[in-house]
């Protein structure tokens, strides 16, 4: 990565698999690039202090706040958004369980969860309780309640492959 | 009565071999056929998944010119000496700075009072109120422009709480003085009641302010192309944001055009005015310049309305064998520095003091009360669930003092069909005590595994009864309006002014239609929230739009039934009567031979010019409360009621509250989308949790402490368990298939279900909440509390009497 000047760096990285090439402020946050820059807006901000998980992204495949993470530091990383999960029409499983089971109410949060959730069962399909509130408890929901939410990461673990 | 899910019974059309059914005969029963009563699936669902839904503050990558960001008071309470905006102007890429000098209307906004300014004038009334616009070529540019303006305040003494408000030196806040408003309750001869009583209890409780907390953020566009001014920002009630806007910026109201983009939650934290007018100001100065604006989270707690904290005086009196006599209550209610809702809020708490406790004499009072903290206004509950808290609070006690089981007590007081609530409105169907008796069964019929105590913790259970009338009421004249037509494609529109902001609007309004016209919902478009397209509805609040406006879809759609079966007679050659809609075809009721697609009918409609459209609107008819008594034979079009169960485990070394077991039983009426319904419960009772548990906005001399989402604790998956919900089905005569609703009072009945709980685990009763571990640890050791609780309360009579 090099350092243009005082407060531009170039950023190489891959977002969903394509490579982007792009000139960033060194205090712009991955959640404003993706979303104001590239225009990828399923990602959402909503605390902007890493406490509620909306702008949940998987970088290198580890769930992490996008709100709290500096362009710059991306370097080189893979980083995979809602908008990388359907291919076409058809929806991920995630995706499917949680409109099946209702899980998004008000959607808000939705794409941070699933992310969350991808994260979760990429690295342990079948994660014991803790691990799964390990996993989830980044992410705040304020109008399904939670239920739902599980019932949907519960019957997508059951189809992971 | 039934429980879902099972197979709907009533009214089935007649068959050949039993054509002679009269419907007028049979109980009143609406058999839905369709996708009423069914989880569809819905229909905004799929690009919520795919993260395509586009929110407001998606709406202006790329396509905004400018940026807005306002500059906020950082003083509770002065007079504003000066506004110096020259080194902000001086900023690279701002290119203005407004004062309210610069407002082009009225530059008031309020949905009852219009008493709070957009800009202050001479005042700041709260730490949060708006004192300028900065706008510029871009957010960043924006916000070291608000850094750099430069305000001269004269500090004027902060008016922090209720005594203080009302100290008689108090500064006054508005011009009619401290007391913004209030409401009295007088039924039946309380003192000679509780002078009779065998025993008289007295309690007061403490509710705190609680923030909205949606997730998403205000944000949102503008523009202005000299003829009309469109502004998108999400809302819970389109058409009334157009009018406060076009009174705040002197414009006519056919000049300005909401279209709420996807809201992503509400709770009432939209039903005032936020940035929408900020940007209209802008944009009306800069024609043809798309304007964005978003707020930071610290910004959208500071500068939005709250619930209202409540201090809640509540005197009941009761016989020895439990029959309740009187109630006397006297209720604060801060209102914060604006008037917002408050002044409904006020009467919601009074006519909803005693919930759906059968109480021969009651007497309220109620003062909402102005301070300098935020404003306070809508919030899920309004007015009801600080209510529920204290009614349900003083069953627990009673029960507890007269030694009788509390689900005794609470049966032999709930009221039945044909009693009254505390506005003496007889309500006809009563289902409290099916709530309570359904929640009951659920609690102890199905197994939960309690995991052993450890010596230091305690267990208990506890339960809520409540009541909730829905809509305004109270002779405010409400209504929705719908409009069902088929479009030029053959599918079905569906418009309505109504907000969806995650309750499931858009799934109620498509099965309603899909349900009349016989046509899968996958058929039904719904277009919704825009003040150019659509007709007003009202707004999104009041756990009223299933009653009222699907009551309004359900007339539209009904009306273009009834063209569709006629033109379809004409085509089949058979009375219209003699046929059925459903699977998107016309067949024959008698003669399963004929039969006539949609396509078709619809085809053969065009050419027979029919309207092929149809308009619905639902009035209904509310009486004002009397100014007196608060009497009204109907403040509310209907009551909805229900019952929690919580059972929760205290650690009595921290404090800490874990909820273990949760049950929810509401009487919907009918559940047009069980799914939908039942994910409202759940939300509505995690919130409830949250307003028992942790939720609290601490103030402190006007200063928001917490405006942050570290501070400000939300509850998250560790902290509720599976909720269980049990959905009750008494038709009501005048909702859409029997409907009521169901938004508010999940939040409501789940609170005092908590309370209750912590109550029978450690033995003393919650009068504060939230029942934060401190608190709850001080409930334990009284003497060893950091703040008495005596302390806490006012040194002002209980029961003085204000003029209001």
């Amino acid at each position: 990565m090099t350092q243009k000047n005082d407060s531009t760096w170039r950023l190489q990285c891959t977002v969903n698999g394509d490579p982007i090439d792009a000139d960033v402020a060194q205090d712009e946050t991955l959640l404003f690039f993706l979303r104001d820059r590239l225009g990828l807006t399923g990602t959402k901000g909503s605390c902007l202090e890493g406490e509620c998980g909306s702008c949940t992204v998987i970088v290198d495949d580890k769930p992490i706040n996008s709100c709290l993470v500096l362009c710059p530091q991306m370097q080189n990383r893979n980083i995979e958004t809602i908008e990388g999960l359907a291919h076409g029409d058809k929806l991920h499983v995630l995706q499917e369980k949680f409109l099946a089971s209702g899980a998004a109410q008000c959607g808000y949060c939705t794409p941070g969860l699933i992310m969350s959730a991808k994260a979760l069962l990429e690295a342990n399909p079948n994660p014991s309780e803790q691990e799964f509130f390990e996993g989830m408890e980044g992410n705040i929901c304020r109008c399904t309640g939670y239920a739902a939410i599980c019932e949907a990461i519960k019957s997508a673990a059951r189809e992971w492959k | 009565m039934k429980t879902s899910p099972s197979q709907p019974t009533g009214i089935v059309a007649p068959t050949k071999s039993d054509p002679l059914v009269d419907p007028s005969t049979t109980p009143y029963k609406e058999a839905p056929h369709g996708p009423v009563g069914r989880s569809e699936r819905r229909i905004d669902g799929t690009e919520k998944v795919l993260g395509t839904c586009l929110y407001g503050a998606d709406l202006f990558y790329s396509r905004a010119d400018y940026f807005a960001r306002v500059v906020r008071s950082e003083k509770a309470h002065a007079r504003i000496i000066k506004i110096d905006a020259a080194a902000a102007l001086k900023c690279p890429g701002v290119v203005a700075v407004y004062t309210a000098k610069d407002m082009p209307g009225t530059n008031r906004q309020g949905l009852i009072h219009r008493d709070h300014p957009v800009l202050a004038e001479e005042k700041v009334l709260y730490r949060g109120d708006a004192v300028a616009i900065v706008l510029a070529e871009n957010e960043h540019a924006a916000n070291r422009g608000i850094e750099a303006v430069r305000v001269e305040y004269e500090d004027l003494p902060v008016v922090a709480d209720f005594d203080d408000a009302l100290a008689e030196d108090a500064p006054r806040l508005h011009p009619d003085g401290n007391i913004m408003g209030g409401k009295r309750i007088r039924k039946g001869d309380t003192d000679a009641a509780l002078s009779a009583s065998d025993v008289i209890i007295s309690e007061t409780f403490l509710t705190q302010t609680v923030d909205h907390a949606f997730l998403d953020i205000e944000a949102g566009i503008a523009q202005w192309d000299g003829r009309l001014l469109t502004i998108q920002v999400s809302g819970q009630w389109a058409h009334e944001e157009r009018r406060l806007i076009a009174l705040a910026l002197g414009l006519p109201m056919e000049a300005v055009r909401i279209i709420t983009p996807a809201t992503g939650g509400a709770f009432g934290g939209r039903e005032d005015l936020s940035i929408q007018v900020y940007l209209g100001a802008c944009a009306l100065k800069h024609p043809g310049k798309t304007i964005a604006m978003r707020y930071s989270r610290e910004e959208s707690m500071r500068a939005r309305h709250k619930r209202h904290a409540m201090r809640i005086h509540y005197t009941v009196g009761a016989k020895k064998d439990g029959a309740l006599t009187a109630a006397k209550i006297t209720i604060f209610s801060d209102e914060g520095a604006y008037a917002s809702t408050g002044p409904a809020v006020l009467r919601k708490s009074a006519s909803h003091a005693t919930g759906p406790l059968r109480i021969p004499n009651v007497y309220v009072d109620v003062y909402g009360v102005f301070t300098n903290n935020n404003p306070t206004g809508a919030m899920r509950g309004f007015g009801a669930c600080q209510m529920a808290i204290a009614y349900n609070g003083m069953m627990d006690r009673l029960a507890d003092r007269l030694g009788i089981d509390r689900i005794d007590l609470w049966k032999r007081n709930l009221i039945h069909g044909g009693d009254s609530v505390t506005t003496g409105q007889v309500i006809p169907v009563a289902t409290a005590v099916e709530c309570v008796d359904a929640a009951l069964h659920q609690f102890r019929s199905k197994k939960h595994h309690d995991r052993p105590l450890a010596p230091h913790e305690k267990r208990g259970w506890g339960l809520s009864v409540i009541c909730f009338g829905l809509g305004y009421g109270d002779g405010f004249p409400d209504a929705s309006r719908a409009t069902v037509k088929f479009n030029a494609a053959g599918r079905v529109e569906v418009y309505t002014g109504a907000v969806e902001y995650g309750q499931g609007l858009l799934n109620m309004a498509a099965q309603i239609t899909a349900e009349e016209l016989g046509v899968p919902i996958s058929h039904v478009d719904v277009i919704w929230a825009d003040t150019g397209r659509t007709q007003e509805s009202g707004s999104s609040s009041a756990t009223r739009q299933t009653y009222f406006t699907g009551n309004a879809v359900k007339i539209a759609a009904s009306e273009l039934r009834e063209q569709v079966l006629d033109i379809a007679g004409k085509l089949l050659h058979v009375h219209p009567h003699e046929l059925d809609l459903h699977d998107a075809k016309a067949v024959g009721r008698y003669d399963p031979a004929l039969v006539a697609p949609i396509a078709q009918i619809v085809a053969e409609g065009r050419k027979r010019e029919y309207p092929l459209e149809a308009n619905g609107i639902f009035k209904p008819r509310t009486v004002c409360e009397d100014y007196e008594t608060g009497q009204s034979p109907r403040s509310f079009i209907t009551y909805l009621f229900g019952s929690h169960i919580a059972q929760v485990i205290v650690d009595t070394e921290t404090g800490e509250t874990r909820v273990e077991r949760f049950i929810a039983c509401h009487d919907v009426g009918k559940a047009i989308n069980p799914q939908s319904v039942a994910g409202q419960m759940i939300g509505g009772a995690t919130q409830g949790i949250g307003m028992a548990l942790m939720e609290e906005v601490i103030m402190e001399n006007g200063v928001m402490k917490n405006a942050n989402f570290t501070d400000y604790i939300l509850p998250t998956f560790r902290d509720v368990p599976t909720i269980e919900t049990v959905i009750l089905e008494t038709d009501d005569p005048g909702g859409p298939f029997g409907a009521r609703g169901i938004g508010e009072p999940p939040l409501i009945a789940a609170t005092p279900a908590v309370l209750s709980a912590i109550a029978n685990a450690i033995g003393v009763s919650p009068h504060t909440t939230p029942c934060t571990p401190q608190r709850v640890w001080e409930l334990l050791h009284p003497d060893q509390a950091a703040v008495p609780y005596e302390a806490r309360l006012s040194t002002a009579p209980p029961h003085m009497r204000l003029s209001i």
